[in-house]
This record gives structure tokens, C-alpha cells and sequence, in this order.
């Protein structure tokens, strides 16, 4: 089952500049091991050590928020990951 | 003219008295309100040299056109002043109440002149203004000053005060109305040093704008897209205490004193940590989002500690940056600081500068009343919190700000002092977002994280690493945050649904000033309010030598930050260059007489005359 999942330009320093990549898995949480098989060590800048996603990230499936279960949320053939980052401050 | 009030209250605390004034429409087109009219106001009214914890100089509180509106995250006030911390202009923003029930009152700002001969605090009652003696309530911490306030005037007065820190002119301190802060740049001393303990309000709405229907169509816009934003969510449900990890994890939260950008144990301040003692979510007036976090310690050393926060910065300032990861002990010193009235970020900086000096060796026991200042040590941390607070001991050295402090000390104590214009820095690490490194250097207040923001590198759409090619993007950011701290918009809330274009339709159905539809003068507005807060500073003798960095930022390689180690600012003069030629100033950093000229503000070429080279 072929997953896109777009990558958010500060992980793009990770993906050495590739924007868009091809995954597979059954979840969220599949497809982003697939990502880390493809780049080492962004899973590292995406989950924290008990494997929840930082909250400086935001998942969405074909453009729809799925929060707040991001990671447990299932995928089909075709669908669209993409991964944007929340920055504030203050 | 809606939106505003078109009143400004004018107090003169010698003689107690005060008038009303009208604000001429002119000004408020060309400087919207909040900060910009505030800084108008206080170029015209203030001379060069004048000291900034003596009688001369002036206090503005300034609300912008949209406050006090259905609206949403608009209703924040602006606080102008000279800076005692740094000398240069002092800007700090707060949130809460009190601003928007100051319109209520019929007034778009308050200017606070002079001093008074003993403790006072001004109440407004609608349009009945009284200066009354503050001898019963001076001393009080920030909480109990409100509590008896509230007490004297009815439950519903709000109120805006400072606490023994801002009696006793430590150079940081702040204002606090409920539980939040103008934290920046000294203005609490500012009051201090004015014998003025608080403001405090009663009034009642509503404001009316220039179009009720087309106001209320877009407010119900903004709403429904506050409404789905998950950012929006994500900080009801967190604050800022969800940016922790990950920014530890991108190189950008400096540790001990900015030596390094790795915290052993940051997970112990996760926001799923601070969620644990959460008790509820409050806010400022007219915002859903309701940022604040409201948690209580309790178990432990700490049982019984509560506090709106810690904030992210907060969780930076008195956590990583002293490598303390007790949580429980965050929130009791978020909770100290805001009693006591200091800011956190300043405090948390020059007790990371103490532990610093206290690890080399520049200091021993012997300097710190007995204080162990070792990484990490919460007990000693607190206590030296509260002799900051008090200018007790050791507390009144650090209390005078980083800068003085290291002045003082010597023995090279100037190369751990992280400061700019004598503000200390916040909780970015400059060499992990260079283009934050610009904007502290350039910043005509000080190392402010409320100056702009490099947004794109953020991002990642530009590469934070990048040594040149950010001055453009740069200007444009402190351009943008310029004209937000008029509206006055809050930060957050310009992160979860506002567009320039809702902004800008926004102000014109509230004003009926066509001019505020077109985005490109709105920011024209934010152009002329940073150039003439740089005049301000060219005045006082500040120019393109006071525009760096601490050498630390410019020398040593940033160790252990992840993606960003290795990391050093190597081209500061061709970033200063690029920003400088964005905005139409000189190599040296003064506005030229053509950008006065274009930007409408030919009337201050005599004053700054000679400083043009």
C-alpha cells in the first residue's frame, strides 16, 4: 500500500531537501517507520522517547487535522501524510 | 471615528492631578496605536539624557483600535518607556484584563508623568480619576496588592501593578494585571521609582465600531477558524510548554547559560508532564484560546506551589538554562517571580550568569551570601530568585541586570554575561536561528523574542544556518511585529487564524479608516514605528557599535545541540549590512534623511542631525 507523505521544510534538513517521499503501512505510525528507513534519524526529530509525536508537529491525512490521535489514525492506498511544524513563543 | 476612544488620560503624579486629552486622528493613522502611538508620544515628549528612574521621564500605557472589541486575542496593551535596564526605548506588551476594560473607562491611554512625593495608586472610576495614598498596600506582592484592590473597589476593578521588586528599582522588574506580565525592559521600575503602585480600574462596556454588521461577520470568520485550528488547540491545551523538547531536540534551547544546547532529562518538562498538575486553562479578554495554564504542586518539596505557567520561556529561563529539571520547582519560582514582580526571563538569565561565573571560579560562597550556585541546584535557584526580588545580598548585584552586574565583578566575568543593549537574551539559542541573532542585534530594545520573529527559518523555507542573505527578511519580520503590537495583536493569536487580509478588514469596520485596508500600509506604520524608535535610541548615542551579539554568539561554536553543534555567527557585519540597506539606513545604523523623508517623519531631521554621517 503506497503512502505520499510530505515533509515539512525544517525536516527537509534531515531528508537532504526531499519534500515528497513514497511510504507503506497500515498507520500513521507504520508509514512514519518507513520514512525513518528512508532517512535515519528523523523519527528522533519527530517523536519524543516514549514514541509520542512532538507537539511542535501536526499531522494531517489529506489535508484534515487528525488530531489528537495522529500516530494510531489508519491509512489507505493513495492517501496524503503531511507533516507541518507549529512554531510560537512567548 | 470608532474603535478608538480618541481620549488619552494624562496623570501628573506631583501635583495629583490629570486631564483628558484628544488624540489627534492623524497620529492614529499614521501610528495605528499601542507601541506605535506610544512611541510618538514619547519621542515628542522626552529629551535625550533624561534619566530613566527619575521624574522626567514618563509611563504610557497604550491600547490599540481593535481592543476592548468582539474580536478575538486583540485586546493586550502596550507599556512604553525609557529603560532603566538598557537606556534605549522599553516595550513590553501584556495581556490580560485591564486594557480592555481601560477602554470601557473611555480612554485609549494613560501617559504617567513625574513622581509622587509618597506610595500611590491611581483609580479610574469611569471618567472620575483620583490619585490616592498607596501606604496600606506598598510592600505588597503582586497578588495581595490586587486582592486588597479588588477588595477596596469592588471585585470586578481590574488592576495593574508591581510588586516589591519595582519599589526597590530592581532594574528588571515588571507590571502584572492578574496573572500576566509586561515582562520586559524594566518598565515595573520605571512605576517604582514613580511611587506608583497600581492602577486600578472599574468600568463597563461595551465599545462601539464604525460597521456592527460587518465587524461582526468577520469576527464570526475569525472565530470559526480559531475554532478548527489545531495550533489553536494545541496551545489551549499546552500553552507554550509543547515547543520544550522539540526545540531541545533542534539545537535551539541554550543549557547552562548558553555553553550548550543539550539538557540531560529535558523529558522531565515535557508538556505531558506539566499536563499532570494542570488544574485549568484561563485567558485574556476577548480570547477563546485560553493560553494560561493554571497548574498547583501537589506533593513534595514544592506542595502547594500554584501558578499561571511557567511558560515556555519561563521553562527555559529558571530550567534549562540552569539545567534544573524539577518541575515542581518551576512553578514555584514562575510563582515567586511573579509575585515579587520580576521577569522571569532577565532573572533566570543572570542566575544562569552567576552559576556560570560560580563554575569558574570568578565567584565563591563568599560572594553569594552562602548560595550554593552549582547547575541545577532548585533550592539555591529560589532562594536567589527571592533576593533578587528583595535586592537583598547578592540579589541587589544581579538585580542591576547581567550587564552591570558583570561590570561590576570583572575579573572577565563580561564574556559570560548574555545580554544585548544590556537586555538579557531569551530562550533561542542565535547561533542554532541566526536570523533570531539578527534581530537580537539589531532589536531597539534589547534581546527581545517579541521583536519579530524569523518565521520562514522556522520554518525551514530559509536555511537558519545560513551565515548572509537574511537582513531583508529581517526587517520585513520586526516590520510585522511593529504593526501587531499596535493593532494590538496577540503573537499566538496571529499564529491560529488570523490573515492580513481578515486584520485589515477587521480595522477598517472597526475605525472606518480606509487607509487600515491595505496591508501595505499597515506596514508602512510598522517601518516608521521601528525607525523611530531607532531615532530615539540615535539620540541617546546608540548606533551601529551597539548593534552585536555577546562574543560567546560570535567566537565559540555551539557544543552539543544536536543539528545545530559546530554552529558560530560568522558574518555579523554582513547581516548588520543587509538589514541596514533593507530598511534605508546608513552603514552605521541611522535612518538616512531620504527614509525619514519617505516614511513621514521629516519633522525629527533636526534632532538627529548630527549623529548622520
Amino acid at each position: 500500500m503506497s503512502i505520499r507523505v510530505k515533509l515539512p521544510p525544517i525536516l527537509q534538513e534531515l531528508s537532504c531537501g526531499v519534500e515528497t517521499c513514497e511510504v507503506t503501512g497500515q498507520t500513521v505510525r507504520e508509514c512514519l517507520e518507513g520514512l525513518e528507513a528512508q532517512f535515519p534519524t528523523i523519527k528522533d526529530y519527530l517523536l519524543d522517547r516514549q514514541g509520542r509525536l512532538l507537539r511542535i508537529f501536526g499531522i494531517f491525512l489529506n489535508s484534515k487535522s487528525i488530531y489528537p490521535k495522529e500516530l494510531d489514525t489508519p491509512v489507505q492506498e493513495n492517501d496524503e501524510i503531511t507533516i507541518l511544524n507549529f512554531i510560537a513563543g512567548g | 471615528m470608532r474603535g478608538y476612544t480618541g481620549k488619552l488620560l494624562r496623570i501628573n503624579l506631583s501635583n495629583r492631578e490629570s486631564h483628558i486629552e484628544d488624540i489627534p486622528e492623524q497620529l492614529m493613522k499614521n501610528f495605528l496605536g499601542g507601541r506605535g502611538l506610544a512611541a510618538r508620544y514619547l519621542y515628542s515628549e522626552l529629551n535625550a539624557g533624561v534619566e530613566p528612574l527619575g521624574p522626567d521621564n514618563k509611563l504610557l500605557l497604550m491600547m490599540g483600535p481593535l481592543g476592548a472589541t468582539a474580536a478575538m486575542a486583540v485586546s493586550r496593551m502596550a507599556i512604553v518607556s525609557k529603560s532603566p535596564l538598557t537606556g534605549c526605548i522599553a516595550k513590553s506588551i501584556i495581556g490580560g484584563n485591564f486594557g480592555a476594560f481601560l477602554k470601557f473607562a473611555g480612554f485609549d491611554g494613560i501617559i504617567v508623568e513625574s513622581e509622587a512625593e509618597k506610595p500611590t495608586y491611581v483609580h479610574i472610576n469611569r471618567d472620575k480619576v483620583q490619585v490616592l495614598d498607596a501606604d496600606e498596600i506598598w510592600g505588597l506582592d503582586t497578588e495581595e496588592t490586587q486582592t486588597r484592590l479588588r477588595r477596596q473597589h469592588g471585585t470586578s476593578t481590574k488592576v495593574v501593578c508591581i510588586g516589591p521588586a519595582g519599589e526597590k528599582l530592581v532594574r528588571y522588574a515588571i507590571l502584572l494585571s492578574d496573572r500576566r506580565c509586561a515582562g520586559r525592559t524594566g518598565l515595573g521600575a520605571v512605576m517604582g521609582a514613580k511611587k506608583l503602585k497600581a492602577i486600578a480600574v472599574n468600568s463597563a462596556g461595551p465599545l462601539s465600531v464604525h460597521d456592527p454588521q460587518q465587524f461582526k461577520r468577520l469576527v464570526k470568520e475569525q472565530v470559526k477558524g480559531l475554532n478548527a485550528s489545531p495550533r489553536r488547540i494545541q496551545m489551549t491545551n499546552f500553552g507554550t510548554s509543547y515547543m520544550t523538547v522539540g526545540f531541545e531536540k533542534m539545537g535551539l534551547f541554550p543549557v547552562k547559560n548558553f555553553q550548550q544546547g543539550h539538557l540531560e532529562g529535558i523529558e522531565r518538562l515535557s508538556e505531558e508532564e506539566f499536563v499532570k498538575i494542570k488544574v485549568k486553562n484561563s485567558g485574556c479578554y476577548g480570547c477563546m484560546t485560553r493560553c494560561g495554564q493554571e497548574r498547583r504542586v501537589t506533593e513534595g518539596l514544592y506542595a502547594g506551589a500554584f501558578s499561571e505557567g511557567p511558560d515556555f520561556e519561563t521553562i527555559w529561563a529558571l530550567g534549562g538554562n540552569l539545567a534544573n529539571t524539577d518541575l515542581a520547582s518551576l512553578v514555584a519560582a514562575d510563582s515567586l517571580c511573579d509575585k515579587l514582580g520580576i521577569d522571569t526571563i532577565s532573572t533566570g538569565n543572570a542566575i544562569g550568569f552567576a552559576c556560570e561565573l560560580f563554575e569558574k571560579g570568578i565567584i565563591t560562597t563568599r560572594d553569594s551570601d552562602g548560595l550554593n550556585l552549582t547547575w541545577g541546584n532548585h533550592g539555591d535557584i529560589l532562594k536567589l530568585v527571592e533576593k533578587i526580588g528583595r535586592r537583598e545580598g547578592f540579589g541587589e548585584l544581579l538585580g542591576e541586570g547581567t550587564k552591570r552586574a558583570a561590570e561590576h565583578i570583572g575579573k572577565g566575568a563580561e564574556t559570560c554575561a548574555m545580554h544585548v543593549k544590556g537586555l538579557e537574551i531569551p530562550a533561542y539559542e542565535p547561533r542554532a536561528i541566526k536570523g533570531y541573532g539578527l534581530i537580537f542585534a539589531t532589536s531597539n530594545i534589547g534581546a527581545s523574542h517579541m521583536y519579530g520573529r524569523p518565521r520562514e527559518e522556522f520554518a525551514g523555507t530559509k536555511d537558519r544556518f545560513a551565515d548572509e542573505g537574511k537582513g531583508e527578511d529581517i526587517a520585513r519580520a520586526q516590520i510585522g511585529q511593529a504593526a501587531q503590537d499596535s493593532v494590538i495583536q496577540c503573537s499566538f493569536g496571529a499564529a491560529t487564524g488570523f490573515t492580513p487580509q481578515l486584520l485589515s478588514e477587521l480595522l477598517v469596520a472597526a475605525t472606518g479608516f480606509n487607509e487600515f485596508g491595505d496591508p501595505a500600509y499597515l506596514n508602512k506604520i510598522g517601518e516608521r514605528i521601528i525607525c523611530l524608535e531607532r531615532l530615539f535610541n540615535v539620540r541617546e548615542g546608540f548606533s551601529r557599535k551597539d548593534d552585536t551579539l555577546p562574543a560567546r554568539m560570535l567566537t565559540e561554536p555551539l557544543k552539543n545541540a544536536g543539528p545545530a553543534t559546530g554552529q558560530v555567527i560568522r558574518k555579523l557585519d554582513t547581516l548588520l549590512g543587509e538589514y541596514y540597506d533593507a530598511l534605508g539606513y546608513t552603514h552605521n545604523g541611522i535612518p538616512s534623511v531620504e527614509k525619514l523623508t519617505q516614511l513621514g517623519l521629516g519633522w525629527v531631521v533636526e534632532d538627529i542631525e548630527r549623529f548622520v554621517k
